[in-house]
């Protein structure tokens, strides 16, 4: 029996999602459905072996790498398959709380779409391809983030529009480039290629000033569905990035394009942590973090020469399990308090709440880079590599990452101090066990990923051997 | 054929401007599928027919689902448009017009000197009229429409530059995804106008 990786990790997922969406009325079965079959996917990607022969009893199934599909070619080799495991453990872990009050019923199929055609975009041959895959997830995305607020649509417009516009640029800069390999180095249509091609992936990444929407969409969509949207996307446009590196090697070698992306980075680590600092709603200040992050992640890849894609890579999990606790707590908030969150509002929480709150500081402060959280041992060492190429980039990196402290302390001092019509001395806990239980998990989890990084850090880092020119 | 794509050209160029400036969905729908046509003229110089027609397929089927969920939701006539506001979109729309021919011809010769220039032109006139017409709406039918009419420029000239089944199949599954995603935005905000409205009266 013959099966190929495409049809395995892109066509089932489809099919599951079709069976999601039939079932979406029985919500307790169409998340067993979703769940089995995603963490399903993952293992199967994580313990396959790497000849891609499975042995089950009489039964052996050759996978094939590749699948034809009108006239080209989807390979998902085996050196890819831990992203592909990494993709679906991490939708598979967003389906679990996918029965919180007021996620969409779409969720479900929608999160297994984008993930099936991200994994699509990982393998699809001419490369380039991907940009129709990724605008397709974002397409499929817009209907769960714009429920449940039907009236307030503008910001999930300006997110549409700069997917789009984003898209003809990667394109016509992959076509700009298939040229200009042989061209000599001091041809101009080289700089316009990195041009075009940087604008396309600074619009995707919502690079300032094209984020505004990011701040837009947090405030009004659902937690655990922005926060998986905001995960999932990211990583697989900056995946899909790493093709371009590894296949153009003027842009390996070019200082002046890793310095342009190193000074973006910190910049938007300035520009999302000073903004984070002084919100007063959570879920924008949740938006403005992600931009802290998308600023980490390309400070990572400006460190290139000395292992940076190392800990962009290794940032992914960490970043992943911040953003499902923050997603968690917000939508568990969200039922206490009513779905516009502010400092205010949540004042004398913790003494309510004292999981939830807790569950949503470690969350701010594993994003922020904590000491003894999951993802200081990787800030840390960009921190210090971004020094060492110039104090000056450590030191607003420094000021950025700040920015996410200061919100930490104020949401602290918030949870803490009770509200003016609240007696000081009393604590009325109103949590159940299953409501917090995912919380304990996970505070632990974080905790075991800052205390032991080289035990969880390491396997991602495996997938550089499909870019035989970034080792 | 020379005839025939200048005259798809001229086309483009009034549709866009119709787009522009008109609010009324009747007139705007018309004029996209008059856009369409133009998109799928020019993709002829490039392309076999059997594989430009798809865009004019999907273009169509596009412009009919938001038509269709158009008819559905206008519930009141609109509101005659002021002729200073008609005068200024119709302005900045010719301005861009006049750039887009001026900008043109030195672009084909340094960066696509293999593509013709009426393909240049017209897929570049879409794409900046559609900028335009995003940069001055916010309300989902609008701000579709130029998406819609963003990525037809893009098409014509992406054709130029590779044929591929795969491709033109992505690109249709993007322009009819696109209507859909409209659609349904369009709806949800009628939806959320009617409670509004049933509120405002209770």
């Amino acid at each position: 029996m013959t099966l190929s990786t495409p049809l395995i990790w892109v066509i089932v997922p489809m099919v599951v999602a079709v069976v999601c969406t039939l079932t979406a009325e029985r919500r307790q079965l169409s998340l067993i459905i979703a769940c089995v079959f995603t963490f399903g996917l993952a293992l199967l990607a994580a313990y396959l072996p790497q000849e891609l022969i499975l042995s089950l009893g009489p039964l052996t199934i050759s996978i094939e790498e590749s699948l034809n599909f009108f006239g080209r070619k989807i390979t998902l080799v085996s050196a890819m398959l831990p992203m592909v495991a990494f993709l679906y453990g991490t939708t598979g872990l967003w389906l679990l709380s996918s029965n919180l009050q007021s996620v969409p019923k779409s969720f479900r199929p929608t999160s297994l779409i984008i993930t099936a055609a991200l994994t699509a975009a990982l393998g699809v041959e001419p490369f380039l391809y991907a940009a129709l895959l990724i605008e397709t997830a974002v397409l499929v995305s817009v209907p769960m983030i714009t429920f449940p607020v039907k009236s307030e649509h503008s910001g999930v417009l300006r997110y549409l529009g700069l997917m789009t516009i984003a898209m003809p640029f990667i394109l016509i800069a992959g076509w700009l480039l298939t040229g200009v390999v042989t061209l000599p180095p001091e041809s101009p249509l080289i700089g316009q290629s990195a041009v075009v091609l940087g604008l396309g992936f600074a619009i995707w990444l919502a690079v300032f000033p094209f984020h505004s929407w990011v701040p837009m969409v947090s405030e009004h969509s659902h937690p655990t569905v922005f926060s998986f949207l905001l995960f999932i996307l990211p990583t697989g446009i900056l995946v899909f990035g790493l093709n371009f590196l590894n296949r153009y090697g003027f842009l390996r070698t070019s200082e002046a394009i890793f310095n342009i992306i190193r000074l973006t980075g910190v910049m938007m680590i300035v520009f999302g942590g000073v903004s984070t600092a002084v919100q007063e709603e959570l879920k924008r200040a949740f938006g403005f973090s992600i931009l802290v992050e998308t600023g980490y992640s390309l400070l990572a890849i400006g460190l290139a020469a000395s292992g940076g894609l190392h800990w962009m890579l290794m940032m992914f999990p960490v970043r992943a399990l911040g953003y499902w606790l923050w997603g968690y707590t917000l939508a568990r908030l969200e039922t206490h308090y009513g779905a516009s969150i502010g400092l205010g509002t949540i004042q004398g929480a913790a003494r309510r709440t004292p999981w939830l709150s807790s569950g949503l500081i470690l969350a701010q402060l594993s994003i922020a880079g904590l000491p003894l959280l999951a993802s200081f041992p990787i800030k840390i060492v960009l921190l210090s590599q971004a020094a060492s190429e110039s104090i000056s980039l450590g030191v607003w990196s420094l000021f950025g990452s700040l920015g996410l402290f200061l919100f930490s302390i104020r949401l602290l001092l918030s949870f803490y101090h009770p509200s003016e019509n609240e007696n000081d001395q009393i604590w009325h806990v109103q949590e159940k066990l299953p409501h917090y239980a995912p919380i304990i998990i996970m505070m632990v989890v974080l905790m075991a990923f800052g205390l032991f990084p080289g035990k969880f850090f390491t396997g991602l880092i495996d997938i550089l051997t499909a870019f035989p020119h970034l080792q | 054929m020379q005839v025939i794509s200048k005259l798809a050209l001229i086309a483009i160029v009034l549709s866009v401007m119709i787009v522009l400036i008109f609010r009324d969905w009747r007139i705007i729908a018309l004029a996209l599928g008059a856009q369409y046509l133009g998109a799928f003229v020019l993709v002829l110089l490039s392309w076999p027919i059997n594989m430009a027609i798809v865009k004019l397929i999907s273009g169509w089927m596009a412009t009919a689902v938001m038509v269709f969920t158009s008819l559905r939701c206008s519930r009141e006539e609109l509101q005659p448009e002021n002729v200073a506001n008609l005068f200024f979109k119709g302005l900045s729309g010719l301005l861009m017009i006049v750039l887009i021919f001026i900008l043109a011809p030195p672009l084909q010769r340094r960066v696509f000197p293999d593509v013709d220039l009426l393909i240049i032109q017209g897929g570049l006139i879409m794409m900046g009229m559609a900028l335009m017409q995003l940069g001055l709406n916010s309300k989902p039918f609008p701000v579709i429409i130029g998406l819609l009419t963003f990525l037809t420029g893009f098409e014509v000239i992406y054709a130029a530059l590779e044929l591929s089944t795969l491709l033109t199949g992505l690109l249709a599954v993007v322009t009819l995804g696109m209507a859909v995603v409209g659609v349904s935005m369009m709806v949800s905000a009628e939806e959320a106008d009617s409670v509004i409205q049933e509120e405002e009266q209770q």
